[in-house]
């Protein structure tokens, strides 16, 4: 079983995943994969908002300067992800999982609340980091297209990673 | 949670995010080119709105003085149009052969200060009015009572202009209309205050002649009033320097007219030559 106190561990190697993503899977023009959201809205609900956009903004940088990038990047990205989590869960989730500081997990919500969960914190990583990219240089329709691509790979990807980061709350 | 506690918690929270997303910002700008231009722009883009803002609010509690002083300059205007009716017997709100905006070899832009820095050595302006409008570098800026300084840097919707409150600015200038002719300058010190130099000892001076652009300049025009001579002495044997008492308050800048001589590029030429 998956405890709080492996959560860290697998974190961590999930930040390893996703510098090793960006260093070696390189798809398309069109196709940024970035895990690091799902990783953020993982976070185990007893942490604040503050030490999560802590942990985002740290992992954030760890890729940026650990795979090929712009340094600054996928942390600018990240921080929003932590900063919205608990309004995000509360809406989805409800009001239970924050009151009782405990983690959302695919057997007590089910995969379709996780897989909403999902999009919408790849949907704001994706649109910061592709506007941050491009700075203002590649036109729209390249921006939408590099958006809708990467949110459809990125979401089969950070389900996987939510499985592996989620507790199975099996006994 | 008490409402005290829940609305501090929001505030650190909102306060955290800020440093963080700031800093990963000023990293992202020093890690790419394009990144820092498109940063870089967005900080302009949103000091120039705040800056409009705040501009905007003065300005409405600034609108009766503003109202006052408008008043006074058409007044002058309609006396000056109406001595030379009287003195050529022609009536030229009907006789004006060049298009509106040009008489002679200048240029003139009706435009808004956006941003005034009237507090350091090296004060300057951005005004409202950019390339898009017609705006040029080097373009002179002057209002009623005085040339007030020169366009440095164009945008697309604004302009950037080195006050004649800055250091690194003279004019070209002279006493009275047919009087010698000097370099003036800010006195870096007051706000009323410039000094003329360069005006050869022989000549007599008055205290409380006008001083007036020269014309010398391919930046201003003529014959636009500058200041008051007040107190002068000898420099090194040779000139005067003569402490005068500007007529423009730079505080109340609002309203001011861009004006570029449109055959500087071919005096230039000539000068080259």
């Amino acid at each position: 079983m998956k405890t709080t106190q492996h959560f860290g561990l697998l974190y961590v190697m999930a930040a390893i995943v996703q510098i090793i993503i960006c260093n070696y899977f390189h798809l398309s023009a069109y196709i940024t994969l970035s895990i690091l959201p799902a990783m953020i809205l993982c976070i185990p609900m007893n942490v604040g908002t503050v030490p999560a956009m802590l942990i985002a903004f740290g992992s954030g940088l760890a890729v940026d300067a650990l795979a090929e990038g712009l340094i600054g990047l996928n942390a600018l990205a990240a921080v929003p992800v932590a900063f919205f989590r608990k309004p995000l869960v509360r809406l989805i989730f409800g009001e239970d999982v924050i009151e009782r500081e405990g983690s959302i997990s695919f057997r007590k919500y089910g995969p379709l609340k996780i897989s909403a969960a999902v999009l919408v914190v790849q949907a704001v990583f994706l649109a910061i980091y592709i506007m941050a990219d491009g700075a203002g240089t590649r036109p729209f329709w390249f921006n939408a297209a590099r958006f809708g691509a990467s949110v459809a790979a990125g979401w089969a990807l950070s389900m996987v990673t939510a499985g592996v980061l989620l507790p199975d709350d099996k006994k | 949670m008490p409402k005290g506690k829940h609305i501090s918690y929001i505030i650190i929270n909102a306060v955290v995010f800020i440093i963080l997303e700031v800093a990963a910002l000023g990293m992202l700008s020093h890690s790419g080119t394009v990144q820092n231009f498109w940063i870089t722009r967005g900080i302009h883009a949103m000091q120039s709105w705040l800056w409009g803002g705040t501009e905007s609010v003065r300005y409405y509690f600034s609108l009766k003085s503003q109202n006052d002083r408008l008043a006074e300059e058409n007044f002058r205007l309609a006396q000056t149009v109406r001595y030379y009716r009287m003195i050529t017997g022609k009536d030229y709100a009907t006789d004006i052969s060049t298009s509106a905006d040009t008489v002679g070899d200048y240029r003139y832009i009706h435009a808004t200060i956006t941003k005034l820095g009237n507090n350091s050595q090296h004060n300057y302006m951005i005004v409202g009015k950019g390339y898009e409008d017609g705006v040029e570098e080097r373009s002179g800026l002057i209002t009623g009572q005085g040339a007030i300084g020169i366009i440095d840097a164009v945008s697309r919707h604004y302009s950037y202009a080195l006050s004649f409150r800055n250091s690194g600015i003279s004019i070209s200038a002279r006493i009275g209309r047919e009087g010698p002719v000097g370099s003036l300058r800010w006195d870096g010190r007051t706000s009323h205050g410039a000094v003329l130099s360069e005006i050869p000892h022989h000549i007599r001076i008055e205290p409380g002649d006008t001083v007036y652009t020269s014309g010398y300049s391919s930046i201003f025009p003529p014959d636009i009033p500058l200041g008051i001579t007040g107190e002068y002495r000898i420099v090194n044997g040779a000139t005067y320097e003569i402490r005068i008492s500007l007529l423009e308050d730079f505080s109340k800048l609002r309203y001011v007219t861009i004006v570029n001589n449109i055959a500087r590029q071919e005096l230039e030429e000539l000068e080259e030559r």
